[in-house]
């Protein structure tokens, strides 16, 4: 519970920088010590059953521990056992008393690190019946999204059963010792669903105008709170359903639903943007942060009780000022603590420049709707606190480690080594820290929050006593000099050239040359390669208005970049009027023109007086050498195979805690 | 008026592919109708053969015309390995063909073929599928060998509705080992 937190608040310099985060805050009848909550994130964890895992119960142990004595939610539970609220693979369940063990087994690790456990209720209407073959809403509205099953009207049966199946639930959270009982409502969810004029297209009670659309949520909140007594209960609702172009409800719509959900008894309301079905971004680093604190600024007009928000707050500073300006009560975060738990810990104990970025690229959601355990971009433990064999543990014996390559591989190799007792030399053979994620962020849309990663990784390096050698080559005499027990190559890959006529003239350049302004670069510009780097260059280069087309071998494009972000590219490329050729090949380069050949042999002539280089293949450089020697090695990252800064910073970590 | 190539090009190239999938999708919605006929007690996969049977008859008979056996054995056996190309590449396969080592067989590769993945969206099995392929070769070759009075033979080396990645035919004189 938060009143026996253990935490001195006023003794850490994150107390005074940030006062507005670190003050009490009372919901209903309880009193949270400090301002910060983890808020529900799916994570996949669950037995396929429903029941606690030791992974499920170490994820969430690991975010209690750092939300220092705030509130840690778990994931949406679903509560029936047909299991038609079921989103994901492996959620949680509270449809039996048999869950309770497990479900007291989360609320007690929450506890046991000293902060307050809420319990998230969830049916996923619409986006739900995972297991099923229908899934239930309000109305039969189409999926827009082919990815979600059909949808079948629920009969008033139904909804008196969906009501039940709270209360039910709830009472199991309490028996479990939860301290808060939360109700999700948000981004196409059951209670979202009712509450939308998109999908309640209901004549009866529970249908027309938006208080009848609330009626099932007004009755879930009434009898749930009927057996809550003094625990609070909160509920997540959509500020901005973000679905105009479809007839979802309006602003002023939404508000009145926190008014009427404020008036049947909620003690908080946690605000959220958007559906899986709006055609806009949310959550994804190409929105700006602190973009929707408005629509907690607009809540706090429409209601007392405490508002709380997550979505693009990754940073302590605009909470703490939105806080304070009475805009917001409760800085809620998913995303920045799935990278880094413990995050509001290191907030308070002043050492902000080690938390690990979240870089808002949407992998952790990818995974849930691919029935995928929980995983990070950049966190290479997330989902595995459990298992002590991914820990960073005393090395048995301790090593002197080259490590040949500053950029991200490297960087996340050398501290974690260095954590372990190793005496780790990074080479760089450039005067600067971060390899290619240099140039990668200085692509538009957000992609600037990459370099946040080297920033964390140089913190965590110079923390650990690692030893940089910028502006240092090696070769085979440095290793011989040197003659280190372990090398680590991380020297990124090679950027190739085709075959075909033309890739040796002057107009052909590198991606890297053009993102750091080095190149010449004309106005109609061919991008070879059709991956992640080709999609950056093409997006740079088409906001500064050159005709831009892409050229690449894959079937797909972006094939290495994740599709909850890619659908974020493809919008911005064509936006942009960048065209793309997949599945073809480059025939000859020109002055003034290059041929594509597509995949069944036709040739299309492409005006361009500029060719980008992005393909990449693996860095044989130095593997020699070091075998010669006889030099135990290790390759990761792009020299090892070209992929993406996640599969680097995982390669690194992972050979980090076993070098 | 000025001509952007580049956009004729790659506009007909988008309509040739939507042409491609239409002809798919309607042969596959016609076995469909046809079972749906045909009852419950209808196999699909004799459905399917036989109509891919009678496809290859008729594409064979269209083809006689420009069978030559004037230039000899070899050269029908390039002009029916080019036909089979030329039908699989309007359908948007990728197929190459390879000479033998002697002079009486020819190797015809399939490098990307789209009806496999056409079979399996419409729920069509991969034994269908390769059958279906087999039998119409086989079809178009009886007409030619029946009308020029040869006795080519074709057979299936690598397919790739059975996994193998590319599809490989040896197209071969028996009776001039």
């Amino acid at each position: 519970m938060g009143d026996k937190a253990k935490w001195d608040y006023a003794s850490y310099p994150g107390y005074n920088k940030y006062p507005n985060l670190f003050k009490p805050i009372k919901i209903g009848k309880l009193t949270i010590p400090i301002r910060i909550k983890y808020a529900a994130t799916n994570d996949n964890l669950s037995d396929p059953d429903g029941f606690a895992t030791d992974a499920s119960v170490g994820y969430i142990r690991e975010r209690a521990r750092g939300i220092v004595g705030g509130i840690c939610t778990t994931a949406g539970i679903y509560m029936d056992e047909k299991r038609q609220g079921k989103g994901e693979a492996s959620q949680a369940a509270a449809w039996d008393d048999k869950f309770i063990p497990g479900l007291k087994s989360v609320a007690d690790a929450i506890h046991e690190e000293g902060s307050v456990a809420a319990g998230q209720l969830v049916h996923y209407g619409r986006v739900g019946a995972h297991d099923a073959q229908y899934c239930q809403g309000p109305s039969v509205v189409p999926q827009r999204l082919v990815l979600f099953k059909p949808v079948q009207a629920m009969a008033k049966v139904d909804i008196k059963q969906c009501v039940k199946e709270h209360i039910e639930a709830a009472e199991r959270l309490l028996k479990a010792g939860f301290d808060i009982v939360e109700i999700q409502g948000i981004a196409g969810d059951l209670i979202a669903n009712f509450i939308s004029s998109y999908t309640n297209r209901r004549t009866d009670e529970y249908g027309g105008d938006i208080r009848g659309r609330m009626r099932f949520v007004v009755e879930i909140i009434q009898e749930v709170k009927k057996v809550c007594g003094d625990v609070p209960v909160g509920i997540r609702l959509c500020a901005d359903e973000l679905l105009d172009d479809v007839g979802g409800n309006t602003h002023e719509e939404s508000m009145i639903t926190y008014e009427i959900a404020e008036e049947a008894g909620v003690d908080y309301i946690s605000i959220s943007a958007g559906w899986q079905e709006s055609r806009y971004p949310v959550i994804t680093r190409d929105i700006p942060e602190g973009y929707w604190l408005y629509l907690a600024e607009r809540a706090k007009q429409h209601v007392s009780i405490p508002v709380a928000m997550a979505y693009r707050l990754f940073t302590p500073d605009l909470p703490n000022k939105a806080v304070g300006d009475e805009k917001l009560d409760i800085w809620e975060m998913c995303r920045p603590m799935i990278a880094d738990p413990l995050l509001p810990k290191k907030v308070l104990e002043g050492h902000e420049e080690e938390i690990r970025p979240c870089v808002g690229c949407n992998l952790c959601i990818a995974r849930l709707y691919r029935d995928a355990p929980m995983t990070c971009y950049i966190n290479p433990i997330c989902a595995h606190e459990w298992d002590e064999n991914y820990h960073i543990k005393p090395a048995e014996m301790e090593k002197t480690i080259m490590i040949v390559g500053g950029g991200p591989a490297g960087l996340e190799c050398a501290w974690v080594a260095a954590e372990r007792g190793h005496e780790v030399h990074v080479y760089e053979s450039r005067e600067e820290l971060g390899g290619t994620i240099i140039e990668a962020s200085k692509a538009p849309y957000g992609d600037d929050e990459l370099y946040g990663y080297i920033r964390f990784a140089k913190t965590m390096c110079e923390k650990n006593g690692v030893e940089l050698h910028l502006g240092t080559e090696v070769n085979s005499d440095v290793i011989g000099e040197e003659m280190p027990d372990s090398v680590v190559l991380a020297t990124g890959p090679m950027y190739t050239k085709g075959t075909a006529p033309g890739f040796e003239r002057e107009n052909v350049v590198s991606v890297l040359d053009v993102l750091n302004g080095t190149a010449q670069v004309g106005e109609k510009v061919v991008i070879w390669g059709n991956k992640k780097p080709a999609i950056s260059v093409a997006l740079f280069l088409a906001k500064q208005g050159k005709d831009v087309t892409i050229v690449g071998r894959e079937k797909k494009l972006g094939k290495d970049v994740n599709p909850s972000f890619l659908w974020r590219y493809v919008g911005y490329l064509r936006q942009n009027k960048v065209t793309t050729y997949n599945d073809c090949d480059i025939g000859e380069i020109t002055d003034q023109r290059v041929t594509v050949i597509t995949y069944d042999g036709y040739h299309i002539p492409v005006k361009a007086d500029t060719v980008v280089l992005t393909e990449r293949e693996a860095n044989p450089r130095l593997k020699d050498v070091v075998q010669e020697n006889s030099i135990e090695l290790f390759v990761i990252g792009d020299a090892l195979i070209p992929r993406n800064l996640s599969s680097a910073v995982h390669d690194g970590y992972r050979i980090g805690i076993r070098i | 008026m000025a001509v952007d190539p580049e956009k004729q090009i790659s506009g007909l190239w988008k309509a040739l592919q939507g042409s491609q999938g239409a002809t798919r999708r309607t042969f596959y919605q016609m076995r469909q109708v046809l079972l749906e006929i045909a009852g419950p007690d209808a196999n699909p996969l004799d459905l399917g053969v036989k109509a891919w049977e009678i496809i290859g008859k008729d594409m064979g008979k269209a083809n006689l015309p420009r069978m030559n056996l004037l230039k000899g054995i070899e050269g029908l056996m390039m002009n029916v390995a080019r036909a089979y190309q030329g039908l699989a590449t309007t359908n948007g396969a990728v197929v190459n063909i390879e000479k033998g080592d002697n002079a009486n067989e020819l190797f015809i590769k399939w490098e990307r073929c789209p009806w496999p993945t056409a079979a399996k969206e419409s729920g069509a099995s991969m034994e269908e599928d390769l059958k279906g392929c087999d039998t119409y070769l086989q079809a178009f070759l009886d007409e030619v060998n029946a009308f020029l009075g040869t006795n080519l033979k074709i057979e299936t080396l690598k397919g790739i509705p059975s996994g193998d990645g590319v599809c490989i035919r040896r197209l071969y004189n028996p009776e001039n080992k």
